[in-house]
């Protein structure tokens, strides 16, 4: 039985190695990015808290003082 | 393409920051304030009774020896619920009680830590060998509650459950002794 050689690395092939980064290119991008993450993390967040909110003030304090 | 300098850059960034770290200041702030408040104006605090018990004999005499337990309505009108949490179950294991009326609850356990609430309601106290857990509370409305274990006691925990059966007003009658009984079904 022949034996198979090792197979190549790929870690050469041009569809693995990372672009080389344009630090002004990065920049620009940055400068929208971080505003539209506040904005999805913020509305994630705005949400929890007026989820918790209601809980309490609409079922948790009618229910009344228990200590 | 605009030309950014890198320093500007790093600036955007950490204004980005620190207008989140603001924001979420204010959220955490105003939570905490407004449970703060609550406590404060009605006294929305967690059950904080400190009272000690032999948890070795509480059963043979004293406020949770066997005749004792269940609901009593004491001589000026107060309602009193002295129950045992044991593994695994509650003794009695059905409390009666009356709607629209402030009760008080007692519990004790013999072994292991347990835990309970009672659904739809504030009620929700953990059991802890050597210490009495109280809490009070006014049922709103009439009909049978389930009063589940919520703190793993052991194998049965699953099957450690009681019933509060809240019952109008005008159906409690208590006897010579001011107890009162789940009316049977």
């Amino acid at each position: 039985m022949a034996l198979h050689p090792d197979p190549t690395s790929a870690a050469a092939d041009p569809h693995e190695v990372a672009d080389e980064v344009n630090e002004e290119a990065l920049a620009v991008v940055m400068q929208t990015v971080p505003l539209g993450a506040g904005v999805v993390a913020g509305t994630a967040v705005a949400i929890l808290v007026l989820g918790y909110l209601l809980i309490y003030l609409l079922v948790f304090v009618p229910r009344g003082v228990v200590g | 393409m605009t030309h950014v300098h890198p320093e500007m850059h790093e600036r955007r960034i950490l204004g980005t920051e620190l207008l989140w770290a603001f924001g979420v200041g204010i959220f955490i702030a105003s939570t905490l304030s407004l449970v703060i408040f609550t406590a404060l104006t009605v006294g929305m605090n967690p059950p904080s009774n400190v009272e000690r018990i032999d948890p070795k004999t509480l059963h043979l005499s004293g406020e949770f020896a066997e005749q004792n337990l269940g609901t009593t309505v004491e001589a000026d009108g107060t309602v009193t619920a002295r129950v045992i949490a044991t593994q695994f179950m509650f003794v009695p294991r059905c409390i009666a009680v009356p709607q629209g009326r402030r009760v008080t609850l007692r519990f004790a356990s013999p072994d292991v830590i347990h835990g309970l609430l009672v659904t739809g309601t504030n009620v929700n106290t953990m059991v802890v060998p050597g210490y009495v857990s109280q809490v009070h509370t006014e049922f709103q409305k009439t009909g049978d509650l389930l009063m589940p274990c919520h703190e793993y006691c052991g194998l049965g925990h699953s099957e450690m459950w009681a019933v509060v059966q809240v019952i109008p007003e005008s159906e409690m009658k208590p006897d010579a002794e001011g107890r009162v009984s789940c009316a049977q079904r």
